[in-house]
């Protein structure tokens, strides 16, 4: 019995996750972070790419990130991992590979699962904002991390 | 995917036909972080295309235009289909006012604005064809159909679109799903949603979702039962029905609990019984805890309670009260506390398959029930099914009793050596027993009046003290059956 008591728990995931899907095609947000299945066929809906324009007066401005986000089984529950594919200098992100710091990031450390991948996006690009970062030196543009 | 907007449900917008361009025209809204548009465009029309009406709504050079959609940047060479760009979705536009280099566009090198040495255009179309072959799919396939269930959610969400007049099924999902994490009770409220119902009743949808779930198809792997569960259209409903509401699902459990302890008081049976859910508990246990870190209640729908520790005293006070004071309601308290009362005896409280926490159930008994009347009333009950029916007032009870009745033949099974071999069957079995008994009492709660449905908090909430009916009928009402909350209610209009 509790067995179907989890699965209807864990049916929610996708229903949140498709409703992510939505939001990301409808353009829900501010439109200065945009995201999206990685590919349509993903039953699973776990890869999804995102994009992040950078924001203004820093030295990101217009320039448009590219960025994988990894939602696992446990997501909302546990945090999706996150990754820039357009190369870039930021706080918390490696610069090798572009992977995502947990730690560096408040909306990951502190994962609630009424975070979505906006939410990450969102963050990510605040943090572009911040004194420590809207300065830093960037890489040509075009580029993007090896993996 | 050839599609005629007529027969696309979701489709609102008029189709106007523009000589211009062949094929059904759509509406895309495209969004800046300034303004948004909406732009009407064949949705056959290439990138490129979509740009040149762009760049005349937006006073804007076409290279100057980069368009966003779903994460992904759109090259000019594109077409809105292969993105799955559709009437009434939004696209993302930035515009880049300062002189550089354009993704995919003309080439241009420049330094930005920025003070960064622009790479010229021959590294831009390496972050183009990047972006769009991050997907990894290469050339995304023609027909950019969502997922099936996708697809799925699309017809219900047009259902939903008419039904409840609310924008979005997805967002009234996502705001539930949210709150159904940290609230329980939600879960009850999302079932009563006739949208999710509609959802619910719609058994391969549900099934898909449910399979290609991956933790699903772990519990699949483990417990065979499961897939045999999904592939009863009717038992999911019943599961669906029964998970709406909360208490109902507790009641299940501690139903099952009891149904247990019936079996227990037959000698024999009882190690029998023991053995054989320690056998199922074990992998639903791990199944059920890593799945969700190591916290088994999360896979209850949420809290039984709030705050709650996974420890015996798991919270007695949402467990509806039906073996309240004997005189509150004697048929319901005789009927169930007899059981836990007989537990009582056993001591330690082994975690049931129904009852991963280890809800001591007859620690419960006692707390709240111990005479050994009880016990006497339980043997007549087992006995004469009817009497229990006549007594019984809740959609539950009526249940219950029927476990009762069958479980002395369950019992003998379980007596039998060979049924702790086939823990499996066992479960099964029972679990469907439950289920349909739910189904019974659930499916006859949907279509009941609110106090009958209530009934079974209206008793608890008596039995709390709160004996003005009428109140305690509003507020559950109000609540949507939900007991704590009612309390709440109730609490705040009386002093008491």
């Amino acid at each position: 019995l509790s067995k179907f008591i989890e699965l209807v728990i864990k049916v929610p995931r996708n229903f949140r996750l498709l409703e992510e899907l939505e939001e990301g095609q409808k353009g829900v947000g501010d439109g200065t972070v945009s995201w999206g299945l990685e590919d349509d066929e993903d039953i699973m809906l776990t890869r999804w790419t995102g994009m992040i324009i950078g924001p203004p007066r820093t030295i990101y401005e217009n320039r448009m990130y590219s960025l994988k986000v990894e939602c696992g089984p446990r997501y909302p529950e546990s945090p999706p991992f996150v990754r820039f594919v357009t190369k870039i200098n930021l706080n918390g992100v490696h610069n090798s590979n572009g992977v995502v710091d947990t730690r560096a990031v408040a909306a990951l450390a502190k994962w609630q699962n009424s975070y979505s991948i906006r939410v990450v996006l969102q963050e990510l690009r605040r943090l572009m904002m911040c004194k420590e970062n809207m300065k830093l030196p960037q890489p040509p543009e075009g580029q993007v991390f090896s993996n | 995917m050839a599609e005629n907007s007529g027969t696309d449900p979701t489709v609102d917008s008029n189709v106007v036909e523009n000589a211009a361009s062949d094929g059904t025209m759509i509406v895309v809204t495209v969004k800046t972080p300034k303004d948004k548009e909406e732009i009407a465009i064949s949705e056959d029309s290439s990138v490129a295309q979509f740009k040149e009406e762009i760049s005349k709504r937006f006073n804007a050079k076409q290279d100057q235009l980069v368009l966003i959609f779903a994460g992904k940047i759109l090259k000019d060479g594109d077409t809105l289909n292969q993105h799955g760009i559709k009437d009434g979705l939004t696209v993302h536009l930035v515009i880049k006012t300062a002189p550089k280099t354009t993704v995919g566009g003309t080439s241009q090198s420049s330094a930005s604005s920025s003070g960064t040495p622009q790479a010229n255009s021959s590294i831009n179309p390496s972050a183009v064809p990047n972006a769009s072959t991050t997907p990894g799919t290469g050339p995304t396939p023609a027909s950019t159909q969502p997922p099936n269930l996708l697809s799925g959610f699309g017809d219900l969400s047009s259902l939903s679109g008419m039904g409840m007049g609310s924008a979005n099924f997805m967002e009234m999902q996502q705001q539930m799903q949210r709150q159904l994490m940290s609230n329980p009770e939600m879960l009850s409220q999302i079932m009563d949603n006739p949208l999710v119902q509609n959802m619910m009743s719609n058994p391969d949808l549900m099934r898909q979702m449910i399979v290609t779930n991956p933790q699903m198809q772990q519990l699949m792997e483990r417990n065979p039962e499961i897939s045999h569960m999904l592939n009863n259209p009717e038992l999911m409903r019943q599961t669906m029905e029964l998970a709406r509401n909360p208490a109902m699902m507790q009641e299940m459990m501690r139903n099952q609990d009891r149904a247990l302890s019936n079996l227990e008081s037959i000698p024999g049976g009882y190690n029998a019984l023991r053995r054989m859910y320690t056998d199922i508990q074990e992998p639903m246990f791990s199944a059920a805890r890593e799945q969700f870190g190591n916290n088994p209640f999360s896979a209850l729908g949420g809290n039984l309670d709030s705050g709650v520790q996974p420890s015996r005293t798991e919270n007695r006070e949402p467990l509806p009260n039906p073996w309240g004071p004997p005189g509150t309601s004697p048929s319901e308290s005789r009927g169930t506390g007899a059981s836990t009362t007989t537990t009582s005896s056993a001591g330690g409280t082994a975690p049931s398959a129904s009852n991963p926490l280890g809800i001591n159930a007859s620690g419960l008994g006692n707390g709240v029930f111990g005479s050994p009347g009880m016990q006497s009333l339980m043997q007549q009950i087992s006995e004469n099914p009817q009497l229990m029916q006549n007594m019984l007032s809740a959609p539950y009870m009526r249940s219950m009793m029927q476990s009762l009745a069958q479980n002395p033949e369950l019992a003998s099974q379980g007596s039998n050596p060979t049924a702790a071999t086939n823990p499996s069957q066992q479960q099964q079995q029972l679990m469907q027993q439950m289920l349909q008994m739910f189904a019974g009492g659930g499916g006859g709660s949907l279509t009941l009046t609110p106090e009958v449905r209530f009934q079974q908090q209206l008793d608890q909430l008596s039995a709390m003290g709160f004996i003005n009916r009428e109140a305690n009928l509003q507020a559950l009402i109000a609540t949507g059956g939900d007991i704590n909350a009612a309390i709440e209610r109730l609490l705040g209009s009386q002093p008491s």
